[in-house]
């Protein structure tokens, strides 16, 4: 007799608009346990010490090139753009992440987004901040920075707004302004929260100037949340126009390989690529670290990891996009360039980018790999030096094969160039763990909104009532 | 101005509370609530924010300034290239589009501090520390004549605690 065999113990493919907390009883848990990730620990202070080692070491060539000369950083004419261009891209990149969790995932009601917003919208400060440095480490004189800043002087002169570096000037600064007001404004309700259980009284005192007195009443919140809303309207077509603009310091030259209208939707489809990559780089350790598993829950995981397993494939596309448009546009130096590209001087690096960003990630159409923290935290990685180095085939094999064969050249990074890299990445992560331990790493707010409100038991006038309307708003959502 | 102030652990009792008291004509009153919960905005029936006004007129302000500047500086300061214009607003629109993000957001938030009446330095009568951990609360602004039956009214719809407070 056949016999009927039980059913097969899947795991869940939950639909990533909303992925439930069922470990989160009530507020007081939720209140209670993210506040606990504030109170500093051993390794939290080594983390700190190791990151401001890195900082000074950064600080300390910069310190170098700027008493020596830019000459000391690896410029080989006509590569006149090294290290710092690749990086200052690798960073505005790493932020778009932030932004596309913390705003268009909000436009778009995706309720995975929820417990790592917070991380990431942080992190697209901190690497802002850190983008920012570069191109002024890159002019050489930072002093006369300010020179790009339109306002009337006795010099009379003024920036060339028909230049992409000065639309650089104007899509970083705004970028930087307007994430840093997104990341405060969440914040005001949290650091509420702070105010009102914090004991020490300058903590207390700081947390309630910077909580601006914020009181959650009912007027608040709802002008909290249209401007919330908005900001998240802004941000939004601002991520896509910051990358893009970033593109344009290449992309409206001459140079073979860089003289393509491809170039703005493949920046930042690799920025929110690389800035994902990133994510799950600081989101794992701090859910372990933190014990936020039942924040972070591997469904919130699984739910980010199809996202960058799309953006990888994205990226992807671009990459053989650009192929084959050199191949029919019958340019021999376009065709030369991209042959050069992978077969050439700068073969390995090619292949580094090809392989941490388009195969590996590839991985990820399975679902076992997306669950598994351990995979999903090496792989961040390889996105990570994949996406630095996609960063340094864009820029240094086209300065340095460009038309004339007689200035063909080789580039070779210099210890300042590395220095300063790795200064970039003690800069991010100290202020990052500085952030960690001063404010909310999880969304209070945003995390209650989840969590069923309490009800009375044994009903009451009304009761009923009340009870519906709470189950018809989980899943309406804030508005 | 004086007042009662009723602290409910239940969502349903103080939506409850607020329905009652907004039929019996009590309507200065302040919801809190640990998170926003739309059930609140039903029951207050609150009119729609006006930060939009604040976004539109700053998006439109910042973007007017932005092609602006680039306009201005290119007459101020010409760089006569071969036939081009002086003034072009293809690449001016980035200005002009980063200025209206820019501009719009900051405007946006100072509607939202203007309408919410923050910054406040100093937390006022009507709150408790618990209405931001995990209870719910209503302060009722009512004349000394009708503090009673406010009191009377919070405490027969479940609020665990009711206090006077001015």
């Amino acid at each position: 007799m056949a016999t009927i065999a039980p059913p097969e113990v899947r795991r869940p493919n939950l639909p990533s608009a909303n992925v439930p907390l069922p470990a989160l009883r009530d507020y007081e848990q939720v209140d209670n346990e993210i506040i606990a990730t504030l109170k500093p620990t051993v390794p939290w202070f080594g983390a700190v010490l190791v990151s401001v080692f890195c900082m000074l070491i950064g600080a300390a060539a910069w310190t170098y090139q700027i008493y020596w000369g830019l000459g000391q950083a690896g410029y080989a004419p006509p590569v006149m753009w090294g290290v710092y261009i690749v990086t200052f891209v690798f960073w505005v990149g790493i932020g778009h992440a932030g932004t596309l969790i913390s705003a268009i995932l909000y436009l778009f009601r995706a309720g995975f987004r929820t417990t790592i917003y917070r991380c990431a919208e942080a992190m697209t400060v901190f690497a802002v901040m850190t983008a920012g440095l570069f191109p002024i480490i890159h002019i050489g004189r930072p002093w006369k920075f300010f020179w790009l800043i339109p306002y009337p002087n006795w010099r009379l002169i003024w920036p060339q707004f028909k230049s992409p570096l000065v639309w650089d000037v104007f899509a970083i600064t705004t970028y930087l302004i307007v994430s840093t007001t997104f990341l405060y404004v969440g914040l005001i309700p949290d650091i509420a929260v702070l105010r009102d259980r914090e004991k020490n009284p300058i903590r207390k005192r700081i947390f309630a100037v910077l909580s601006l007195g914020w009181r959650n009443t009912e007027a608040e919140w709802r002008h909290f949340a249209r401007a919330y809303l908005f900001l998240a309207a802004f941000s939004t077509p601002l991520v896509l126009s910051v990358h893009s603009v970033v593109s344009f310091d290449f992309a409206v030259t001459l140079v073979p390989g860089w003289h393509t209208t491809v170039f703005p939707p493949y920046f930042v489809a690799g920025a929110i690529f690389s800035g994902i990559g990133m994510v799950f780089t600081i989101i794992i350790p701090v859910r372990k670290w933190f014990n936020l598993q039942h924040y972070v829950t591997l469904n919130h995981l699984d739910a980010a990891a199809k996202m960058c397993l799309f953006t990888s494939m994205v990226v992807g596309c671009a990459y053989i996009m650009e192929f084959w448009v050199a191949w029919y546009s019958g340019n021999p130096y376009e065709q030369n360039f991209f042959w050069n590209r992978v077969f050439g001087q700068w073969w390995w690096a090619a292949w580094i980018m090809l392989l941490c960003n388009c195969v590996l990630p590839l991985s990820l159409f399975w679902q076992k790999l997306r669950r598994n923290t351990t995979w999903l935290f090496i792989l961040s990685l390889f996105i990570n030096l994949g996406m630095w180095y996609e960063r340094f085939v864009i820029v240094i094999p086209s300065l340095s094969n460009e038309f004339e064969p007689w200035q063909w050249t080789h580039y070779l990074p210099s210890w300042v160039d590395m220095a300063l890299l790795l200064g970039s990445f003690g800069w991010f992560f100290m202020w990052f763990l500085l952030f960690v331990k001063q404010l909310p790493v999880i969304a209070i707010a945003e995390i209650k909104e989840i969590v069923p409100p309490k009800m009375r038991v044994h009903g009451g006038v009304g009761h009923h009532v009340a009870a519906e309307r709470s189950a018809s708003a989980q899943t309406g959502g804030r508005h | 101005m004086a007042g009662i102030l009723g602290v409910y652990a239940n969502l349903d009792s103080l939506l409850e509370s607020v329905e009652e008291l907004k039929r019996q004509n009590f309507r200065d009153l302040d919801v809190y609530s640990p998170a926003p919960r739309p059930e609140l905005e039903e029951a207050v029936k609150p009119p729609i924010s006006p930060v939009r006004v604040y976004t539109l007129i700053g998006g439109l302000l910042g973007a007017t300034f932005g092609y602006w500047v680039a306009i201005w500086t290119s007459e101020y300061w010409p760089l006569v290239v071969g036939g081009k214009a002086i003034a072009s607003w293809i690449p001016y629109t980035v200005i002009g589009f980063e200025m209206f993000v820019l501009v719009g957001s900051l405007a946006t938030v100072a509607g939202m501090f203007i309408n919410s009446r923050v910054p406040k330095l100093t937390l006022t009568i009507g709150f408790d520390t618990r209405f931001t951990h995990g209870d719910y609360g209503i302060f009722v602004r009512c004349t000394p004549e009708r503090a009673s039956a406010a009191e009377a009214l919070l405490h027969q719809y479940g609020a665990e605690e009711v206090r006077s407070e001015s």
